[in-house]
């Protein structure tokens, strides 16, 4: 398979004012490795200030590993490297000199399983607040609130916010991990196949969460789900063995692909 | 689906029918012979628990009918006049158990921490090895290494120490009084603390792997720290694993004999000093058990045995509650 098929991003976007389009993240020529393997090729990619981007493509294509990239988790482990570029706003955040913590209070990541902490609701939110702000109770509560209504969680967890996070159910979980990530005020949030441990109508709720949650931050969103892909986001990327096999507008990726395998993902020929 | 399944279940031929169901008799002869078998395992442990405390209670009849409650809060302990009492050991129990958890807790979680979440991956197999083999070392070879090397340590460079810079503190003062023996209550704490440190460490490793890692991720993309990380999501998460490896230390230091029994003392007395020499309940039975000559001081050591089972097994007891009102307070 040709390696060099990648299109430029083709921000003919017809819906919104084109012109306004900011760029908050930019992806420059970045490698991943694994130990030895090179699990992602020479990516080129932007997101932008209030825009969906959704990562599609078959399983192990590196889509997730990007979005690790992005607030540089894989930092944790040992033997995995990233070189290259990748900008937020105009900080190279792969630089050795970046500060992890600064980096994901701005890029917050939302992951495929819900993961609420071992603690009451109220400080499943609150915890990642006290990190980078001392307040008084009252504003504190404040901020939780904000943070659970902005996840639409508020209404269903109001009377019992001193209960465990783990006793809500799977969908309310995933909405409080989110509001939890909101809470402490990114600028980017990664979602990671939010939706596949969940039932069909915690998703849609999830979905539309996300559409709310767009024009006041920078999203990307890891999908297995194609039609998720299209409900749910602006742009849409196409990845295919560590390759970014082609990227643009989402309603013409799903509607006049250019590239052969990007057809035969979308048709549900392979993948 | 029930058409399917029917027709499909019409092709077998008879023989094979009559030749499945022989396999299936068969099976359920197996079955029921390792139901049999793993419930009779079972129950064996309740009948070798019970006969255990039979025989405690048995034994000890003859000196709690003579002492009845005052051999619980009594502190003589005199094989010649026949008089027994129980305070001394059980106190020298409690208080160096006490000090080896109050030692061997927050170091051996600090091990664990630093070998899940900090450590660099070629040292941590060493480092894991070494605490594993600390664990190995039978408990004879730490009563004469500390009886023979520890103790005489502690004696010339430590416990001068103590009493020097403790002397004026009001409450210390008293807790670190007396003459440097070496051996004595500290001495026994401090043993017992290198001894049960492998436990909780082990124990805790082993837990804190088991965190997900999702869940750390999660913290860590909130933007915590190392510690908080460890202080917030993985303490809690495994509060309970933690909490029962840190009840087995506890369980094994209030039993053990061999080494406490090298470095304790053995005197039969209450101080109110940590440096003064005591005795523990398992250092008094083996201490003296083949010198017990007479139905009475035998069976007072029986009682002493007795006494252990039921502190081990409020210990437990209090341990299981904890851990309910911990988890009743967190909704899991």
């Amino acid at each position: 398979m040709s390696t060099a098929n990648f299109t430029v991003p083709t921000v003919t976007h017809a819906a919104s004012n084109a012109g306004d389009l900011v760029e908050k993240v930019t992806v420059q020529n970045l490698d991943f490795y694994y130990g030895d393997h090179r699990a992602l090729k020479d990516i080129n990619v932007s997101l932008y200030h209030g825009k969906v981007t959704a990562f599609i493509g078959p399983s192990g294509c590196g889509k997730s590993t990007l979005l690790r990239v992005l607030n540089r988790m894989y930092d944790l482990y040992p033997h995995q490297r990233a070189t290259g570029h990748v900008r937020l706003d105009n900080d190279d955040i792969l630089a050795p000199s970046q500060d992890l913590n600064l980096l994901r209070a701005k890029v917050g990541m939302v992951f495929q399983k819900p993961t609420p902490f071992p603690m009451t609701i109220y400080e499943n939110i609150a915890f990642g607040i006290r990190l980078y702000e001392k307040l008084p109770k009252s504003e504190l509560d404040d901020r939780v609130k904000h943070a659970l209504a902005r996840a639409a969680l508020w209404d269903e967890v109001k009377d019992k916010l001193g209960a465990s996070g783990l006793s809500l159910s799977g969908g309310q979980q995933q909405r409080l991990c989110i509001a939890r990530t909101v809470a402490v005020r990114p600028e980017v949030i990664l979602f990671d196949e939010p939706c596949s441990a969940l039932d069909p109508i915690s998703t849609a709720k999830i979905e539309e969460l996300i559409d709310e949650l767009k024009e006041d931050y920078t999203i990307a969103i890891v999908t297995h789900n194609m039609q998720q892909a299209a409900r749910v986001s602006d742009f849409t990327a196409f990845m295919y063995l560590g390759e970014m096999v082609e990227y643009g507008d989402t309603t013409r990726m799903f509607t006049t692909p250019t590239d052969r395998r990007t057809q035969d993902y979308i048709t549900g020929r392979f993948g | 689906m029930v058409d399917v399944a029917f027709q499909s279940g019409s092709a077998v031929s008879v023989a094979e029918q009559v030749d499945r169901a022989k396999v299936l008799q068969k099976l359920r002869l197996g079955d029921a012979a390792f139901r049999h078998l793993t419930r009779a395992a079972a129950v064996t442990v309740l009948v070798i628990l019970s006969g255990i405390i039979f025989s405690l209670v048995y034994g000890a009849w003859p000196a709690l009918q003579k002492f009845g409650f005052n051999f619980l809060i009594e502190e003589s302990w005199n094989p010649v006049t026949e008089h027994f009492g129980a305070i001394a050991p059980i106190y020298g129990t409690i208080v160096t158990s006490l000090i080896a958890m109050l030692i061997a807790v927050p170091v051996g979680l600090f091990i664990a921490l630093f070998l899940t979440e900090l450590c660099p991956l070629w040292l941590r197999r060493p480092v894991g090895i070494a605490i594993e083999l600390l664990a190995g070392i039978p408990s004879i070879i730490y009563g004469i290494w500390g009886l023979f090397v520890f103790a005489p340590f502690l004696q010339q460079h430590v416990q001068p120490f103590l009493i020097a810079a403790f002397g004026n503190v009001p409450v210390l003062s008293t807790l670190f009084e007396g003459p440097p023996y070496g051996i004595g209550i500290l001495t026994a704490g401090l043993i017992l603390a290198i001894m049960v440190l492998p436990f909780i460490t082990s124990i805790s490793r082993d837990v804190f792997e088991a965190v997900p890692p999702v869940l750390k991720e999660a913290a860590y993309g909130l933007g915590c720290t190392t510690w908080e990380v460890a202080r917030y999501v993985v303490l809690p998460f495994t509060r309970v694993g933690v909490i029962g490896g840190v009840m087995l230390a506890l369980g094994r230091a209030l039993g053990e004999t061999m080494a406490v029994t090298f470095v304790i003392g053995n005197a039969h007395r209450i101080s109110g000093s940590i440096l003064a020499p005591g005795t523990t309940i398992s250092a008094t039975i083996a201490n003296e058990f083949t010198e017990a000559v007479g139905d009475l001081y035998t069976s007072s050591l029986i009682a002493l045995g007795l006494i252990l089972f039921v502190i081990t097994f409020i210990v437990l007891a209090f341990a299981r509650l904890m851990l309910m009102r911990l988890n009743a307070r967190l909704g899991t």
